[in-house]
């Protein structure tokens, strides 16, 4: 594995291109290679059956990391690797992680393309903005959920203790030191104190307060994670780099972050796909990551329930299952908000494709996380299920592909104006923190309008 | 010339620089207008481009290609222009995510269209400090300025920006539109901004009307 300090080195020491040019390399290389390997968006087939197809992908996206290495904006340079220094980052990665501890321990092992073991599940509220006043609730929603198998939380909104947090002042670190203590407090508060923390704090957060926040005396556990991200397509920041020999010389987890926008700067289905891919070598390479986290988002959207990004996420989760044995989380991004149908919809529709893809589940990005307070534990519920119940019945992409067909139609036409749902204090009772009986309901009707699809809940009948 | 405006606009969506430089070229060489070719030809391309992106019949990489094309045919005009007295833009705008967010793509995006729209841009860039976008607008009097962040944590530096330019004098001045992903239309309106793009294409008829 290559050393970090010869990772900075090539940060800078490697070709010094502008920004712009850069964006214009990864665009012209993903064509290219979209080309060459044959790769090929299908509106039909959303869920991908094509192992032939899946593979090509993973060669493009070696193809393309070798080309166009990896930017820091940082130094305008642009870091390169060998086809062997990439083949052994990937070999000498962990194929399993233990999450938590006590009781709440799991364990997380990589999944194949239609692997009949049940994803690994982590809840989490992604970056939906949350009050001070609701903050712990909405991350007891998450951390109480039976199928959570680790968990994280939203962002704190604007204020703490009346004060503006703002990036990069001093109430960023107090805010990341307080979201940990929250979080922890959540799980200790639903009976699961050991339950592993997919990120410890927001990624929105610096380094600098990131670190600050990871500590056992704040609320971290020894195997925590704490995630890296790529700032933007195939580029790095010292921001996120600072984190690195940090975390090596701590037992803390380290995640990747990857979020691709489908239309960006790689192109369409296809190119994000491929860049999906590269993206887990960027992380294993820069960040020495030991799993990801991937919210490909469509770029007008910002979602990934739609055709043609629920195929994205279907191949390239496949191109990573079949070809490596990294432990990637597929994270929904969906458009609608708690409490509506087409919510469920689409987190039903995610579930079912990442599970049989080979993914591990991080659910979910609510109302296009952004509409303050809508997300909540039900719609990791409702998006875990479904991906249980696929892998359950030992379901094929092609009956997956069935399935989510029937299901789209019930959204896709009307995602640009899907509904922003409810708050969590008007879906949930905040003193029990449990979901209403008007959203148990809806969830009851349309899991029996799937199961009638062919989508069999074997459990929780609740 | 009704056909030679077609083809060069074929050209620009296709992002054949070389191609656009012949056909504008010719039509120089048979006296059309300099401005004439922007105003039928190159700027009415870009629109369509830019309506293709939103619907994603194309991508970002082509409407990179068609801008470039674009600036490339814009670039043998530019002499012509200013012995004409200067192209007629729309209007100039500066815009930037403020200070703390290293986010760039959407802000980006909302330069293309803008420049396909016919504005004078002037990307301040991405983590602006607060004193620059001051410092572009006392400089460059931009009709527009566009704060863009992608954070909960960074959008609160948006108002700051705005708070700066009434304490230098500078807010009535200068027409302010935000957006960026945690940015909702309803903030936009309670911080004092004056227009809202909640995408690029947003971005750009709401500068329109601020400059019409």
């Amino acid at each position: 594995m290559i050393d970090f300090w010869e990772v900075v080195k090539r940060s800078e020491t490697g070709e010094k291109i502008h920004e712009e040019e850069f964006n214009r390399r990864v665009g012209r290389v993903s064509a290219e290679v979209i080309k060459k390997y044959s790769i090929k968006y299908n509106p039909e087939e959303v869920v991908c059956a094509d192992d032939a197809l899946a593979d090509r992908l993973f060669d493009a996206a070696v193809d393309f990391f070798l080309q166009t290495g990896v930017y820091c904006t940082s130094t305008g340079r642009v870091m390169k690797f060998s086809k062997n220094e990439l083949f052994d980052s990937l070999e000498s990665a962990v194929d399993q992680i233990v999450w938590g501890e006590g009781r709440d321990q799991k364990i997380q092992k990589a999944r194949k393309v239609e692997d009949p073991r049940p994803v690994f599940s982590n809840y989490t509220l992604v970056g939906n903005p949350y009050s001070e006043a609701t903050f712990l609730q909405a991350a007891m929603s998450v951390a109480k959920e039976p199928l959570a198998d680790c968990f994280s939380a939203g962002s704190l909104l604007h204020t703490l203790g009346g004060v503006e947090v703002r990036s990069g002042s001093p109430m960023e670190v107090e805010a990341a030191i307080w979201d940990i203590g929250k979080r922890r407090e959540a799980a200790r508060r639903v009976g699961h104190p050991g339950k592993g923390m997919y990120t410890m704090v927001s990624a929105a957060e610096h380094a600098d307060a990131m670190i600050a926040a990871a500590r056992p005396e704040f609320g971290a556990l020894p195997r925590d994670a704490m995630l890296c991200g790529a700032v933007a397509e195939m580029k790095v920041d010292y921001d996120r780099m600072k984190k690195v020999p940090f975390l090596l010389r701590t037992t803390y987890t380290i995640g990747g972050l990857y979020g691709p926008l489908m239309g960006g700067y790689a192109g369409g289905p296809e190119g994000t796909s491929m860049v999906l891919v590269a993206h887990h070598f960027l992380g294993r390479l820069v960040f020495q990551t030991e799993y990801s986290c991937c919210f490909p988002i469509e770029i007008h959207e910002t979602c990934n329930t739609t055709r043609r990004m629920l195929w994205l996420v279907s191949t390239s989760h496949q191109a990573l299952s079949r070809n490596t044995h990294l432990l990637h989380f597929s994270n929904a991004f969906i458009a609608a908000g708690p409490c509506t149908e087409f919510a469920a919809y689409e987190l039903i529709n995610f579930g079912i494709t990442s599970a049989v893809s080979g993914a591990d589940l991080s659910p979910s990005a609510v109302a296009r996380n952004k509409m303050p307070e809508r997300a909540t534990g039900m719609e990791g519920r409702i998006c875990t299920e479904a991906a249980h119940a696929a892998t359950r019945m030992g379901m094929t992409r092609k009956q997956a592909n069935e399935i989510v067909k029937k299901i789209l139609p019930k959204y896709e036409k009307d995602i640009s104006k899907a509904p922003i749902g409810k708050t969590i204090s008007e879906c949930y009772n905040m003193e029990t923190v449990e979901p209403t009986k008007e959203y148990l309901d809806l969830y009851e009707k349309v899991k029996k309008e799937v199961g009638s699809y062919g989508l069999k809940y074997p459990f929780f009948a609740r | 010339m009704g056909d030679d405006f077609k083809q060069m606009k074929e050209q620009v969506q296709a992002g054949e620089a070389e191609k656009l430089k012949e056909l504008i070229k010719k039509a120089l060489a048979s006296k059309v207008a300099p401005m004439e070719i922007i105003e039928k030809a190159l700027r009415p391309a870009m629109e369509e481009v830019g309506q293709k992106f939103e619907t994603l019949e194309i991508f970002l990489p082509e409407m990179i290609m068609a801008a470039d094309a674009m600036a490339a045919g814009v670039e043998i005009l530019r002499p012509l222009l200013a012995a004409a007295g200067g192209e007629k833009k729309v209007g100039r705008v500066v815009l930037g995510t403020v200070s703390g967010d290293v986010h760039r793509i959407g802000k980006d995006i909302v330069r293309i269209m803008l420049e396909g729209a016919g504005f004078d841009v002037t990307d301040a860039g991405h983590d602006v400090p607060d004193d620059t976008f001051l410092a572009k607008v006392k400089e460059l009097k931009p009709d527009i300025l566009g704060l863009s962040a992608l954070m909960t944590t960074t959008m609160q530096n948006i108002p700051r920006v705005i708070e700066a330019l009434k304490a230098e004098g500078l807010r009535g001045k200068v027409k302010v539109i935000v957006g960026g992903a945690p940015v909702l239309s309803d903030w936009a309106k309670q911080i004092g901004s004056d227009g809202y793009g909640e995408n690029a294409v947003q971005a750009v008829s709401v500068s329109k009307k601020l400059v019409g």
